[in-house]
């Protein structure tokens, strides 16, 4: 007769269940939702994404709006240097209309 | 050690099943559920406790699967976590009055040669060992885990793993006509 211990490894050797529960076991398991770590993680992941894309979008809205802004402050000081320089223009002008108005003017 | 056996393939498998992969995780059910079921078996010594016990541990699985770290820590923990809740259940049933083992906890094992009788009767002395020390030997002579793993396993201290092997090895031998009861029973620890 063989020893003890060889007869209890050849007596206890794993055998496979029913393949019907298999079968029943595999189908819950398909049943079930996700683990709660793996959807955390994507809840997790998917905020992420949203927050960089969000501060993404408003951090080039920021720099577009500066820009405008300088833009407009550019055409700004155009425009009152245009003006400016009307001005000096208009004023030689009517400085040059009066004098030529005084020596023309007899006993003036 | 056919393929779906080997670590490598099981390692592969677990990365795809912690990643949501179902078919993954269908194939590491298959590849442990002999192990876990005829654990859950022979500790409860009914099908319908073991297929429950089974399949709660593998619901289990599937929530934790996350926390798997490779295919050696899947063996490990479902050794770990059928052992431990068998254990629960055989002391919240009736403090040690065991159920007798059913024809097929029995008769488990009546193939590939062997003397079927005597493969029964070791059987049913096992039903008769305290749940620690069924599990103990189960571990040891089932899952071929040497007295460091079963201690881990069980959460048990090394010599309370050797002291349940001897005693228990003394009890079936000494319950078994034509064993030699000379043979020292520590050899194996």
């Amino acid at each position: 007769m063989k020893d003890l211990e060889s007869q209890l490894r050849a007596a206890l050797r794993p055998a496979a269940p029913r393949e019907a529960f298999t079968k029943t076991l595999l189908a819950q398991i398909s049943l079930t939702r996700q683990p709660r770590t793996t959807l955390r993680r994507t809840a997790w992941l998917t905020a992420s994404l949203a927050a960089t894309l969000l501060l993404a979008v408003g951090a080039r809205q920021h720099v577009q709006d500066l820009r405008n802004r300088e833009s407009g402050l550019e055409a700004r000081r155009q425009v009152i240097e245009a003006l400016r320089m009307t001005s000096q223009k208009l004023d030689l002008a009517y400085e040059a209309v009066k004098n030529q108005s005084a020596s023309e003017t007899p006993g003036a | 050690m056919s393929n779906a056996e080997e670590p490598a393939f099981l390692d592969a498998q677990l990365k795809k099943a912690r990643l949501g992969d179902r078919a993954a995780l269908a194939v590491l059910v298959r590849a442990h559920q002999h192990s876990v079921y005829s654990l859950a078996l022979r500790m409860l010594g009914t099908r319908e406790l073991a297929e429950d016990l089974a399949q709660d541990v593998f619901m289990q699985l599937n929530a934790k699967i996350a926390s798997i770290e490779s295919s050696q820590h899947l063996a490990f923990w479902l050794r770990k976590v059928t052992s431990h809740r068998a254990i629960d259940q055989l002391r919240q049933r009736s403090r040690l009055q065991t159920a007798p083992l059913e024809e097929e906890a029995l008769s488990l094992s009546v193939v590939d040669g062997g003397d079927p009788l005597l493969h029964r009767h070791l059987s049913n002395l096992l039903s008769q060992l305290t749940p620690p020390a069924r599990a103990v030997v189960l571990l040891r002579y089932q899952e071929d885990l040497d007295p460091v793993d079963i201690a881990r396993t069980l959460d048990m201290p090394i010599n309370t793993v050797k002291s349940h092997l001897k005693r228990s090895l003394d009890m079936l031998r000494s319950n078994t006509p034509g064993t030699d009861l000379t043979q020292r029973t520590g050899d194996s620890l």
